[in-house]
């Protein structure tokens, strides 16, 4: 299977052939791209591409991939019985079982391996958005630097694959109307790496080709007439001496970058009519599906970093703060057969041993613990003692003590589950711990991005975890 | 930046990039070198600096070219100078010297040395053999063994390093490892202006200190142009370009004082001009209209205070007094309020700090963040120092915390120039804050009108007089002008528009435009040569977009009225402070919430919230302090330029503007789009071609094509 290097260079091939058709057209080549092939993972990486799978707002640990004992809904059952409101299930690990609704990950879960003692941060008052920015940065907010997103620090450290696809690409986030856009934006950004590293939005994956294509109602034919236009009047135009100089250039250049984004072959990856219907029909079982469905596209044209998000807003998705089981089910039934897919669609391109896949959260979520088990937390979800309605049913406080997270391909173990939580509340983590920081380390060990990778910020080193302090857990890998 | 993992550099050919608009430059025979982006250009040039910095002390630049450095030295006495800082700087000092001190090791001062890193100590007097350090770079344990990757030390280099710890590890005095930091004066400086024959016929100050610069180049260099200097003039002080009207007058004034008129008059014209010296504000301040923190009512807008202070050309300590040591209702307390997320906080970013962070970067030029967690690595700031600035505006003495952690040890009360004045213990808290502002705006504070006139100057020139603009104690490449800007803003009753009046009729200003330097920040290395080009900010482009349609916004109801979290309502601030700058009694007396925006207001893209146009356009979310926006144009950028629904929505407007304008026949109507996106009229081939791009019969679709063509244009997106 190729390695990434030569992956690397059949992207470069492409390129060339892609440029080379484009002399016909308006606007000329450029051979700029073979730079790029000069950012190359280190030797001892195991994947050259991340696909982050998030599940905003708090995904229970107990009803998904760490189930413990079932208690089925009754009227008047006590809240203390309720740890797990689904059923459990076999996977293709022997020994390891997840919770119902998740069939087709429990297939392919030999594929990867199981973290169940993820332990996030704990930041006293849960804001959700604040868990995010710590968990994608490394860093608790506020910070006198503006930390730089995950995508953003690899896209830095390793640039493009192919250098037709942007680096760093966060796909099903929107903004607005959200109550918590400012906080979601402050971490979705290069930070201080600057505003090359910022990422790329899709923000809905079902229009993904938007945000590739000439303006809504623009012919290509007009679109194209406008870049020979602005050709000619760039060529017109005095440049008066003052004016001459690399800024000038680099603004050129940049458009000259994003109309060859928008022309190249590459960019087809973004168009998701171009996908036969059987397979489009699998992943389309919500707008997070179908961002699945985009990441591997993307992977198959040389992506880097993408993060595909199921999409956060206060109170929705996986921020359960009422009808948990109800909504699990949902949610499941959202991700499961687009996750599974992903993983083996990958494998079946011979691409999913360079394209490490994580599925994380931001916290885990409980029926009566809120934060740490030894802390009370102000603003708790209230939750009756006696659970009458079906709606209190289900896991609706916030959990930092334990969660689990998915990986697939990129060098990580087969068939591995890594850390154990306790069976009975608080169901936290008791073997092999690992938090932010040593997760971030270990993915990007993967990357060939060491733990203290970092830039100079105001004279002073700024790291890509925290204070360059990560230690990879090798146990997970090889 | 500093890039830490190594990146292979980029055959000049590869880099550049050979698009349709490199073959547009060559056939206008203007041909520029291939060079690596502006960003690429800022990383390598930043890594020769640092380079240089690191090999930068008297011994090392000794053995600079020696491979193997030391090994000839076989005497029995060691030469600390040749023999020991060769190999330490050659092979340790990249992790462990200046601001690098991998594993918690740092060489740069003996004690350092020997009191080693996360493993305890490295050096033994007299005991070499038994020092960590010589275990470690003899050993061939890939986990101990250093340096880590490359070539061992030779087995005489080792032995010159053992034997000099045998010998007691003797240093040389006052040598240290990287950078000794600089402090700069504090008091103000008054120095003489240059006289004589030098300066004949430089009547502008600025210009007389600058007259070795203009004699280096051979002689004075022409100034610009009447409508590059207007170009300049208008987005540089007010932020827009001239419109075409505007412009005809400049150019058609015969006085032989008409840019000091017009620099006079944009000043005067105090709704553009603090329309545009709000984004330099909001930047410097984090003064967002939405933002994070305001979920919880953990921050605050000083809008409408910001806004009437620029309009009135508030005096410069009083607008710092204000801000710092907040009156009664004014409206200002945001700023050393701060940012405060939900939950628990790093005790370095509690509100206290963020305040002593603020005030010491924005108005004294001069980092404490390190210094907020522990004693600074990178200039003199100690723990104390910095907690005692924060305690001032606690209930009570803050507890030192040294990295998050407790230390048990109450913070003293005090100001970071203890010179100027103390802090009354027994004071209240708003006493003691006063007591800050008075010390910071203390006439023997040189610094605090240092800092703002080199942020201004760079403003003007894109570049400062000391780089970068957040170190004041740096060197600067003009002191003498430097100090005598900030003790003539301090004579002159703290003129902001004094200070930028003076800047701006000076010849310097008026030099043709220089192409950026980047990555070139010592100041002994930079020779003036005028102003660089800028590139628009956000704020600038939208602007200029708006002018080009005219097709101002109308305002937004979120923007009149604050929402529940007091986001938002940021013109409705504006207004507020609008009607109470009016000299009519009654329209101050009416000054109230709600008041209207006086009629002909133009919602300028300082005042409008933040979109995703401006956002790509690099305005910043102003969640940290930026004093300098990262320029560098981006493939994103372009993007949002090229297909986004924002920009793309104004021209179809602007389009219908000028298909509207049926008394202009088609070469006016181009004459007139130039003339207004560019400042000139376009020569004949320009006519032509931009003919084509409308194409006939004349329709909108045409226009927004020539409209959308010359937005794109480098020349519109540039300050000449």
């Amino acid at each position: 299977m190729p390695n990434g290097r030569s992956r690397r260079r059949e992207f470069l091939h492409a390129s060339a052939v892609g440029t080379l058709g484009m002399l016909a057209g308006p606007l000329g080549v450029t051979a700029r791209r073979c730079a790029e092939a000069a950012s190359r993972p280190s030797p001892s990486s195991t994947a050259d591409t991340l696909i982050v799978l998030w599940m905003a707002g708090g995904m229970a640990h107990t009803e998904t991939f760490d189930p413990k004992r079932h208690a089925p809904f009754s009227a008047g059952m006590k809240a203390d019985e309720v740890l797990c409101t689904f059923p459990s299930i076999d996977t293709a690990v022997d020994d390891v079982k997840i919770s119902m609704g998740l069939e087709r990950i429990a297939k392919v879960m030999n594929r990867g391996t199981l973290i169940r003692s993820h332990v996030l941060g704990d930041l006293g008052q849960i804001l959700h958005s604040r868990h995010q920015y710590h968990w994608h940065t490394g860093y608790e907010p506020p910070q006198t630097v503006a930390a730089p997103h995950l995508g953003a620090w690899i896209a830095h450290a390793l640039g493009p694959v192919n250098p037709a696809i942007p680096a760093f690409i966060d796909v099903g986030q929107g903004y607005e109307g959200n109550g918590e856009s400012e906080e979601l934006k402050a971490f979705q950004s290069g930070g201080c790496l600057g505003s090359r590293y910022h990422p790329f939005r899709v923000p809905d994956p079902r229009q993904a080709v938007s945000v590739v294509r000439p303006p809504a109602g623009m012919s290509e034919k007009r679109f194209r007439r406008r870049f020979e236009s602005l050709k000619s009047l760039v060529a017109a135009s005095p440049l008066p001496r003052e004016n001459r100089g690399e800024l000038q250039e680099a603004l050129l250049r940049a458009e000259d970058d994003a109309f060859r984004l928008m022309e190249s072959p590459a960019a087809r990856a973004f168009d998701l009519s171009l996908e036969p219907p059987s397979s489009f029909d699998v992943y389309n079982t919500s707008k997070f599906g179908l961002g699945c469905l985009l990441a591997r596209r993307l992977v198959e044209q040389g992506a880097r970093f993408i993060e595909v998000t199921t999409e956060y807003g206060p109170f929705l998705q996986w921020d359960t703060h009422d009808n948990g089981h109800t909504r699990l089910a949902k949610l499941k039934q959202e991700i499961d057969a687009p996750i599974a897919q992903l993983v083996l669609d990958l494998e079946s391109r011979k691409l999913l041993d360079r394209t490490l896949i994580v599925l994380a959260s931001e916290f885990s979520r409980d029926c009566l613990v809120e934060g740490k088990p030894d802390r009370r937390v102000p603003d708790q979800v209230e939750q009756p003692a006696v659970v009458n309605e079906l709606k209190f049913y289900g896991m609706h406080r916030h959990f930092t003590g334990a969660s689990s997270v998915l990986i697939f391909g990129g060098g990580a173990k087969k068939g591995l589950l890594y850390g154990r939580t306790a069976p009975e509340r608080p169901c936290t983590t008791i073997e092999n711990p690992i938090n932010v920081t040593d997760l971030h380390a270990s993915l990007l060990k993967a990357l060939g991005v060491p733990p203290d990778y970092h830039v100079e910020v105001e004279q002073r080193p700024f790291y890509v975890t925290q204070d360059g302090r990560g230690q990879p857990r090798s146990e997970l890998f090889g | 930046m500093l890039v830490k993992m190594p990146r292979t550099q980029r055959s000049p050919e590869a880099a550049g990039f050979s698009g349709f608009l490199r073959g547009a430059l060559q056939v206008a025979g203007t041909a520029m070198p291939i060079r690596e982006t502006a960003m690429r250009l800022a990383q390598i040039g930043m890594m020769a600096l640092a380079v240089s910095a690191a090999s930068s002390t008297r011994h090392a630049v000794l053995h600079a070219d020696d491979s193997q450095p030391g090994v000839k030295s076989t005497k029995d006495q060691i030469d600390f100078a040749h023999d020991i800082v060769p190999i330490l700087q050659k092979r340790c000092a990249k992790c462990h010297a200046g601001t690098q001190k991998k594993g918690g090791f740092s060489i740069n001062a003996r004690q350092a040395l020997l009191a080693g890193g996360d493993d305890g100590p490295a050096v033994v007097p007299r005991h070499g053999a038994e020092s960590a350090l010589i275990k470690r770079v003899s050993s061939d344990d890939p986990d101990l063994r250093m340096p880590p990757e490359g070539e061992r030390l030779t087995r005489d280099q080792v032995d010159l390093l053992r034997r000099w710890i045998d010998l007691g590890a003797e240093w040389e005095d006052g040598f240290a490892f990287g950078k000794a930091t600089r402090q700069a004066a504090l008091a103000p400086r008054r120095p003489e202006l240059p006289g004589g024959a030098a300066v004949a016929g430089l009547a502008n100050p600025v210009d007389k200190f600058l007259h070795r610069h203009f004699a280096q180049q051979g002689a004075i260099p022409d100034v610009v142009a009447d409508r590059v200097f207007a170009r300049r003039a208008f987005f540089d002080l007010v932020g827009l370009p001239p419109s075409p009207a505007e412009l005809e007058a400049f150019e058609g004034d015969r006085r032989a004082d008409k840019r000091a008129r017009l620099v006079k008059r944009l000043l005067g014209d105090r709704e553009a001009y603090a329309a545009h010296w709000l984004t330099f504000w909001n930047d410097l301040l984090r003064n967002a209209y939405h933002g994070t923190g305001f979920i919880d009512g953990g921050r605050k807008q000083i809008t409408g205070w910001l806004y009437g202070a620029i309009y009135r050309n508030k005096p410069y300590d009083a607008f710092v007094r204000e801000l710092v040591s907040p009156p009664a209702g004014a409206g200002s307390e945001g700023f050393t309020y701060g940012i405060k997320w939900r939950g628990t906080v790093n005790e370095s970013q509690r509100r206290e700090i963020q305040a002593a962070q603020s005030i010491a970067q924005v108005f004294l030029g001069t980092n404490i963040k390190c210094a907020s967690c522990h004693d600074s690595f990178v200039n003199h700031w100690k723990l104390v120092d910095a907690y005692a600035l924060a305690s001032i505006f606690s209930d009570g003495p803050l507890e030192l915390h040294r990295c998050d952690q407790p230390t048990g040890i109450p913070s003293a009360f005090g100001f970071l120039y203890p010179q100027l004045g103390t802090i009354d213990v027994k004071a209240s808290r708003a006493e003691r804050v006063q007591q800050c502002a008075n010390l910071l705006t203390h006439p023997e504070n040189g610094r605090l009108t240092r800092t703002i006139v080199n942020r201004l100057w760079a403003r003007l020139f894109g570049r400062g007089l000391i780089e970068p603009l957040d170190n004041m104690d740096a060197e600067s490449w003009n002191q003498d002008l430097l100090d005598y800007l900030a003790t003539d803003l301090a004579d002159h009753g703290y003129d902001i528009q004094r200070t930028l009046s003076l800047v701006a009729t000076s010849l310097a200003y008026q030099l043709p435009g220089v192409a950026p330097e980047r990555g070139t920040s010592a100041s002994d290395a930079f020779a003036f040569r005028g102003p660089f080009v800028k590139r628009l900010t956000a704020e600038q482009f939208v602007d200029s977009i708006f002018s080009l349609t005219s097709d101002w916004p109308a305002p937004d109801p979120a923007g009149l009225q604050p929402d529940g979290r007091a986001q938002g309502g940021q013109l409705g601030a504006v207004a507020q402070a609008l009607a109470a700058a009016s000299p009519s009694p009654e329209s101050a007396a009416g000054a109230k919430a709600g008041v209207p925006l006086p009629a002909g207001f133009r919602v300028r893209a300082a005042l409008l919230p933040l979109d995703s146009l401006q956002a790509a356009l690099g305005r910043p979310n102003r969640e940290q302090i930026v004093s300098a926006r990262d320029a560098s144009p981006t493939m994103l950028q372009s993007l949002e330029l090229i297909n986004g629904p924002i920009l793309g929505a104004r021209l179809t407007h602007g389009a219908a503007y000028w298909h509207k304008q049926e008394m202009l026949d088609q070469r006016q109507l181009i004459d007139q789009i130039y003339r207004t996106a560019l400042s000139r009229s376009p020569s004949e081939s320009e006519m032509r071609l931009a003919g084509d791009v409308l194409g006939t019969p004349l329709s909108a679709e045409g226009i927004e094509d020539l409209l959308w063509t010359i937005a794109m244009l480098p020349e519109f997106q540039l300050v000449p």
